[in-house]
């Protein structure tokens, strides 16, 4: 997918409106690129010209003051304890144990530290772990959301569906793609050889011998790819699709070899 | 006489909130409550939903305004673009998408004050509107759809039953219209 590809998903983006798996692939884009989120910023600015034209209407008092009050309750969650301040004590009698209790205190002391950093290391592990599960737990939503999706669309009136059967570039791989009458298309890879750095894979819409590409997409480590797509209004009918494996962000003519091809 | 106390602005009431200033919390409030609440209930369809919403954005802007960069943009922008995202996420969790396209089903909202209203009325409110009245009605169709029902260009293709495609370029072109309509002004006026 190029910059532009990108830039014109991004008044979608500002109305919320790209499906999930557009959004998340805008989404690591932005990340990584200081323009587009320039642009970003100027359509959200013009979509929050959008909230006037709701008429405005008062809040329940209770709301305000339920806000100040949960606010007063942070503040004073977290307020430096009140500390009392320290006075040094009198010599007296016990003053001959002082160096004991030094040495004891002092043992005290360095067995706290010990025992602050071994649980600070296992406080480390558990928030790794509860992050990758979390992480773990946002990929499979966004799969069971995408395979809704494709359900939906594979179910809808008018749609169809192609088998895209492997080339000996990767055996035992398979996909298929799914579209609806309007040309929403959704592809699932299986088995994909893992792309090389610099790599990505690439649908193609193939009718006679013009070649349209479509996005690109990367598997993930099972060889497992999701894609949407639009198929162009020429190839609606009686197309070919095909999958090559070409430079990262895709190519407007096809470059690499075919790992996937449906029947003509 | 004494001279007219000048307004605090929204930056410097966010710098305020961030150095754990409750009143100017308060202030931020009184000014925005009845813009966002109007826009809540607009998308949520339920003063109950609406109003905690509202109350998870103000505690979210005491937490995070710390975030807020003004080179980025305006405060009405980040206010409004919290409360929405959190409207949609919200409206999409409760899966309340049947009852917003129930016609004639939205729940009747509490007047707002003549004052409140006076001020919302205004200049801002009659520029957007004025803007969206030039738009065609098929692009203003898809950008309300998506902006106050939170329905994705797919899910407006097929509610419309128009070709996907169709429907992306009516978005693009209604917003970059909305975009040359607002022009300056929307900076004039605080959006």
């Amino acid at each position: 997918m190029t910059h532009n590809d990108y830039k014109e998903m991004i008044p979608a983006h500002a109305l919320s409106a790209l499906d999930a798996a557009e959004d998340r692939v805008l989404k690591e884009h932005l990340a990584g690129c200081e323009e587009c989120r320039h642009e970003l910023d100027d359509w959200l600015t013009t979509t929050a010209g959008l909230a006037l034209d709701a008429p405005p209407l008062e809040p329940s008092a209770h709301v305000r003051q339920q806000i100040l009050a949960q606010v007063h309750e942070i503040k004073v969650e977290v307020a430096p304890s009140k500390v009392l301040p320290f006075v040094a004590p009198k010599k007296s009698v016990w003053s001959s144990f002082g160096s004991l209790g030094a040495i004891a205190a002092a043992l005290l002391f360095v067995g706290l530290i010990v025992y602050v950093v071994l649980l600070w290391r296992e406080n480390r592990a558990i928030r790794l772990q509860v992050e990758s599960v979390v992480a773990e737990n946002n990929r499979i939503k966004q799969d069971l959301e995408f395979k809704n999706q494709w359900t939906q669309l594979s179910s809808a009136p008018g749609s169809k569906m192609s088998e895209l059967n492997a080339t000996p570039m990767a055996p035992g791989a398979t996909a298929k793609l799914a579209f609806d009458k309007t040309g929403h298309a959704m592809l699932m890879t299986r088995g994909l050889p893992k792309a090389p750095e610099g790599k990505q894979y690439q649908l193609w819409f193939i009718v006679g011998n013009e070649k349209m590409p479509g996005k690109t997409f990367s598997p993930d480590a099972g060889g497992s790819g999701m894609l949407m797509d639009q198929v162009p209004s020429s190839a609606m009918d009686s197309a070919v699709f095909a999958i090559t494996l070409e430079p990262t962000g895709g190519v407007k003519a096809p470059t690499g070899q075919i790992y996937l091809v449906s029947r003509s | 006489m004494q001279p007219e106390e000048a307004q605090i602005t929204d930056v410097e009431l966010l710098k305020a909130i961030v150095r754990e200033d409750e009143t100017a919390l308060a202030e931020l409030y009184d000014r925005y409550r009845v813009i966002l609440f109007g826009l809540l209930v607009r998308i949520l369809n339920s003063r109950e939903e609406a109003e905690d919403i509202l109350q998870e954005v103000f505690l979210q802007v005491w937490r995070r305004a710390a975030d807020f960069d003004e080179n980025r943009g305006r405060v009405f922008t980040w206010l409004v673009t919290l409360a929405r995202s959190r409207g949609i996420d919200r409206l999409r969790s409760l899966a309340a998408r049947e009852r917003v396209a129930q016609a004639g089903a939205r729940e009747a909202g509490e007047e707002v004050s003549d004052a409140v209203a006076d001020a919302f009325r205004s200049e801002q409110r009659g520029l957007i509107t004025s803007a969206l009245a030039q738009l065609p009605d098929e692009q203003k169709r898809a950008l309300m759809l998506a902006y106050f029902d939170g329905l994705t260009q797919s899910e407006i293709a097929a509610k419309l039953d128009a070709p996907l495609g169709t429907v992306k370029t009516r978005m693009r072109s209604g917003l970059s219209k909305l975009r040359e309509l607002l022009g300056n002004k929307s900076a004039s006026f605080g959006f």
